[in-house]
């Protein structure tokens, strides 16, 4: 919310401390300031003049010229202002005027053939409002020649980002107010504005009828009789130019001025649309639409609440006005509609109709309730004050105003809960300078009535926050607090895998959680089973299922690279969400460099890896050989611990891969946490080791997982390795078949083997190996 | 034979193997020194006292020629290995991948760290979360605006993303018996336009201490620990009055520093915090206590510090970008 500083100085008898330092006050009691703006007002050395002799100049589309008066001359003046009209008083620039606004200086010109001396000016040229479609029209009362930068001085704007709870300060009168409880100052009120009750539903040929006091609490309309439209005064002008709103007429002004000034929206009906002088308040029916004033229509919901004169709805209640209803230039009498709406109603009308408007922002947080009278006769008074007219005498309404509640508060709670050491009287007196009233029933034992615009205030601790924020929090001191509480030593990041892999040479990415339908199926990884309502895109409309995608991502991103080591902890979004780690390398492990060419990458580099980090963890991986879906047939292997399936392992299948402009690609996806070994202390062996080296022939088929298998138990109970050192496919071996060297690794840890026994554990072996059908090569 | 021509030969003996075959020739079995020592016995005996001892000097002469001309040899043989194998160290190393962990992994860490030292337990919770957690047990009613600061990605299944970290408090506070010391790092979600400065995913870390009585003295001191642990000794820092739901009293808080960048001392705008609202112990069961919360943005605290233009370098992938955030923080 914007908060132009001479406006919040009228609410006060002596002058304000300087913006700066109101700026700095405001946001210490949490409104919070994000800028102070300059605001321009009208350029200097622009003048006001009033024109005549208007004609169109043949032979151009839009250009007409006029005769200007600027209280001491007349002179002619091109413009290509649709609203250029006799009589009109609007603002000139001589030539050499700088319009900072337009980065322009003004010259002489001659525009179709006729010499135009200085330029009329919109609003937006004149930099007092943003509006560039028509020139500016000042009220009749400003004298021709009248110096517009005086009459229209700059301001200061303080830009206040408002949060969701203080409804109360969303308006100028609401700032002016906290800052009075601040500065201990009095607020002045504006003058003029005398306060009716309705007598009844009816009242000057206007009558309310309201179907729906659970939509509208409070409804009222008054009848203006007699106004004339015309442009503002400068004053009121200038107000809503400061604030970013454009001036229409003097009517509709004054029912914004209202809102900004005190938070309640208002609205003026040409009586015309009121052809009865019923206005109904009610839900829309089914089926119904209405054509907003911005001219959208709307198919309306059954809960939206509408206003009507008795037949369509003329308005969506708090929200948005009609097409048809507003005062235009021949009005001649209005209605004034000021109401209390239930916020949760209006909300859920702008958000259903996608609308966002001042009125909107403010009954969805919450008005007060108690002031839609008081608004009433503030927008009356300025209406007649401009626009002439005369306000009816009576007020038509339903509904009763509403607002305040009562609290207990316990005075001791202050310190309780902030430390802050605050004497009881002073916070009663911060309690009242908010508009609170207080009844100390007992010394820790007080009753507030909380002011109706203070719709926040409902428990003890929100009158804490207001005795601490008015006191200060710059008063709060640092302390640390004393418990016995010892954490456990969990970690629950993976701090140490993440680690151990950037320790073995591979860079961590965090990828994004949202990925495409398409990007799950081009990948093949599995159908997504999480999608958001809303998304930003189809290619971020549903949740991750794996994360192997973002890295393959990231790889083609950085396909330039020779090589690539990649790692990312992250959730995946299944029928559980769940922790993996997935790793993936391209390319040579080591680089070729002067020293030769880099031996090729290998998925057995991968693996390796895999392997080191499993035991860098005292724990080992089993792998067989499975396939998945993202990974070449061939080169692809399920990894286990403890029989459990934890992941996989293999080679990006070749049309994927393709799809990324990647060549050979390896992964490894796993569910975390990796499991950790437990230490155990064994006394190192000291006994000598035997080896034995055989190889089998088998069929290509024949995994090493399963000749481990087999081999193990026959080798007895002394063998404390078998691992395979050379595997070879040749045709001389028979088709389809390969050779697998084994060597064969015994020990006792308590004594040295006898060469006989070991002997008699390999004649086992090949024994079980020839009985399942290989050969066996003696090494 | 010659003594001083052997000795001569021993001296000038080429390599090893000549120096073998000189120790043959005149020590071996059927050398000529050992030819001589055979020969004594022919002799009588005063004579081959005198001859035995002539011919042990000739012998030890030979012997001590011998290891002086082996040294020497196998001297100039290292010698000539050692030029052999001289390298140009300046050639470039064999080349590993370096690895590294991302720049928001390093941030965090490093907050970790700051709270870890300070006794906090470290929790992680869920990024899809329900509509209790996120909101309603915070004290966001249905349909309420405070709910429009926080754009939610909602799924098709009435669930959503966690806007913020602070859905562990509900969680903790649910499974927990007070006093503790939490702190929350990880993803949160935003459904906002994304540019430069703003991601649509993100990272927090949030704060939660409770206790019979916890005070906001309390909480500006954990802040101002923090504050000191990161950027050193006499750091200021400031609460000022906001509104979250599920804090009342609540604040900003915000961190004096020089901004890394411009040099400019300023109000670094952190975060929220404040003191746990009634009704986010309501719904955890709980009454008797008192508690702080704080949490705030680590992208902020990566990227300015580095200078870091673009707030999606960081979920791009990009090396190029990733692989500069080494070496000390």
């Amino acid at each position: 919310m914007n908060v132009p500083y001479s406006w919040l100085g009228e609410f006060f008898a002596e002058p304000l401390p300087p913006v700066d330092e109101v700026a700095d006050l405001l946001t210490g009691i949490g409104l919070a300031t994000e800028d102070i703006l300059d605001y321009p007002g009208a350029a200097p050395g622009t003048v006001a003049v009033r024109l005549d002799e208007v004609s169109h100049i043949e032979g151009t589309d839009q250009l007409s010229s006029a005769r200007a008066w600027d209280g001491s001359r007349h002179f002619t003046v091109i413009t290509a202002a649709p609203n250029v009209r006799d009589g009109i008083v609007t603002a000139f620039a001589p030539p050499g005027t700088r319009l900072e606004s337009q980065g322009i200086t003004i010259g002489t010109r001659e525009m179709a053939g006729v010499r135009s001396e200085g330029m009329l000016l919109s609003p937006r040229e004149l930099g007092v409002y943003d509006h560039a479609g028509g020139l500016i029209e000042l009220p009749g009362d400003v004298e021709p020649g009248a110096d517009l930068a005086g009459l229209w001085p700059p301001d200061r704007v303080i830009e206040l980002e408002l949060t969701a709870n203080r409804s109360d300060a969303f308006s100028i009168r609401g700032v002016a107010r906290d800052l009075a409880a601040k500065l201990d100052r009095r607020l002045i009120e504006p003058t003029g504005v005398q306060v009716i009750e309705p007598e009844g539903t009816s009242a000057g040929g206007l009558s309310v009828h309201n179907h729906d006091e659970a939509g509208a609490p409070l409804f009222s309309l008054r009848r203006i009789s007699g106004v004339t439209p015309a442009p503002s005064p400068v004053w009121l002008q200038r107000r809503l130019g400061s604030i970013g709103q454009r001036p229409r007429n003097n009517i509709v002004d004054v029912t914004n001025l209202v809102m900004f000034e005190l938070g309640q929206p208002t609205h003026a009906y040409d009586m015309r649309a009121l052809p009865a002088g019923e206005l109904h308040v009610r839900r829309a029916g089914p089926g119904e639409s209405f054509t907003t004033l911005a001219d959208d229509s709307l198919e309306l919901d059954p809960a939206d609440l509408v206003l009507s004169g008795g037949g369509d709805a003329i308005g969506l209640a708090g929200v948005i006005g009609g097409m048809h209803d507003s005062v235009v230039e021949d009005t001649s009498e209005v209605a004034l509609e000021v109401a209390h709406f239930d916020p949760h109603t209006v909300r859920a009308t702008a958000r259903r109709h996608g609308l966002h408007t001042d009125a909107h922002l403010r009954f969805e947080r919450g008005t007060d309730p108690a002031l839609p009278y008081y608004a009433s006769a503030r927008a009356a008074a300025l209406i007649a004050e401009l626009a002439g007219g005369s306000v009816h005498p009576q007020l038509a309404a339903s509904g009763s105003p509403g607002g305040g509640s009562t609290v207990a508060f316990a005075p001791s709670r202050v310190e309780f809960l902030t430390t802050l050491q605050v004497e009881a009287d002073t916070q009663q007196k911060y309690l009242e300078a908010l508009g609170c009233k207080v009844e100390r029933r007992g010394e820790d034992d007080w009753l507030v009535s909380t002011p109706s615009w203070r719709v926040d205030l409902n428990i003890c601790e929100d009158l804490v926050e207001e005795v601490a924020r008015l006191h200060g929090y710059e008063h709060i001191g640092t302390s640390v607090p004393h418990m016995h509480f010892t954490p456990p030593l969990t970690d629950p990041t993976h701090r140490r895998l993440r680690a151990r892999l950037a320790g073995a040479g591979f860079q961590e990415l965090i990828s994004y959680v949202f990925t495409g339908e398409a990007e799950l199926s081009r990948t093949k990884a599995p159908p997504s089973v999480v999608q958001l309502a809303e998304p930003q895109g189809v290619e971020r409309a549903v949740l991750r299922t794996a994360l192997y995608p973002g890295l393959l991502a990231a790889a083609a991103l950085n396909r330039a690279r020779d090589s690539l080591a990649l790692f990312e902890l992250g959730s995946v979004f299944l029928e559980q969400e769940g922790e993996r780690l997935v790793m993936l390398t391209r390319g040579p492990w080591v680089g070729s460099g002067w020293r030769g060419k880099a031996e090729p990458g290998s998925v057995f580099v991968l693996k390796g890896q895999l392997e080191r980090l499993a035991r860098s963890m005292g724990s080992e991986l089993e792998f067989r050989n499975e396939e998945h879906p993202p990974l070449h047939p061939g080169v692809s292997a399920g990894v286990y611990s403890g029989g459990v399936r934890i992941g996989f392992i293999g080679q990006i299948h070749p049309e994927i891969a393709s799809s990324f402009e990647l060549p050979d690609t390896w992964v490894a996806e796993l569910d975390l946490p990796l499991p950790e070994g437990t230490v155990g202390f064994k006394e190192p062996v000291r006994q000598p080791h035997s080896q034995r080296d055989i190889a089998l022939v088998t069929p290509q088929d024949v995994s090493f997982a399963s000749l481990d298998d087999l081999l193990r138990p026959a080798a007895g109970e002394h063998l404390v390795r078998l691992e395979p050192f050379d595997v070879y496919r040749d045709g001389r071996l028979g088709a389809g078949n390969q050779s697998i060297a084994l060597r064969f690794t015994f020990r006792d840890s308590e004594r040295a083997l006898r060469d006989e026994e070991v002997s008699a554990a390999m004649s086992n072996v090949i024994r079980v190996a020839k009985h399942a059908g290989y050969d066996v090569r003696d090494g | 034979m010659e003594t001083d021509e052997a000795l001569q030969l021993i001296a000038a003996a080429a390599d090893a193997r000549q120096l073998q075959e000189l120790r043959v020739r005149y020590l071996g079995k059927k050398g000529e020194l050992t030819q001589l020592l055979k020969g004594l016995g022919k002799l009588a005996p005063d004579e081959r006292r005198a001859e035995g001892a002539r011919i042990n000097q000739i012998k030890t002469r030979l012997e001590d020629a011998m290891d002086v001309r082996k040294n020497d040899l196998q001297r100039q043989e290292l010698d000539a290995r050692l030029a052999a194998e001289r390298v140009d160290l300046t050639l470039p190393g064999d080349s590993f991948s370096v690895g590294g962990e991302h720049l928001l992994t390093r941030v965090t860490n490093r907050l970790l760290d700051v709270f870890t030292s300070l006794g906090y337990e470290v929790v992680t919770g869920p990024e899809l979360e329900t509509d209790w957690y996120n909101f309603e047990s915070l004290n966001f009613p249905p349909d309420h605006p405070a709910r429009d600061a926080q754009d939610t990605f909602w799924t098709t299944d009435g669930r959503l993303l966690r806007t913020h970290t602070s859905p562990m408090q509900s969680r903790y506070l649910e499974a927990n018996e007070p006093p503790f010391k939490i702190v929350v790092p990880g993803k949160t979600f935003r459904n906002e336009a994304v540019d430069a400065t703003h991601e649509a995913q993100f990272h927090q870390l949030e704060a939660l201490v409770v206790g019979e009585r916890i005070t906001m003295a309390d909480l500006k001191g954990a802040i101002q620990e923090m504050a000191t642990a990161l950027l050193g000794k006499g750091t200021k820092t400031r609460l000022q009055p906001a509104f979250f739901p599920f804090v009342e009293p609540g604040a900003e808080f915000a961190i004096w520093w020089t901004h890394p960048r411009t040099g400019r001392e300023e109000w670094l705008e952190l975060g929220g915090c404040g003191m746990v609202h009634p009704n986010v112990f309501k719904a955890a069961g709980l009454e008797g206590v008192t508690g702080f919360a704080f949490g705030f943005g680590i992208e902020r605290l990566a990227l300015i510090p580095y200078g870091v233009t673009d707030i999606r370098y960081l979920s791009q992938g990009d090396l190029r970008v990733l692989e500069q955030f080494r070496g000390k923080l």
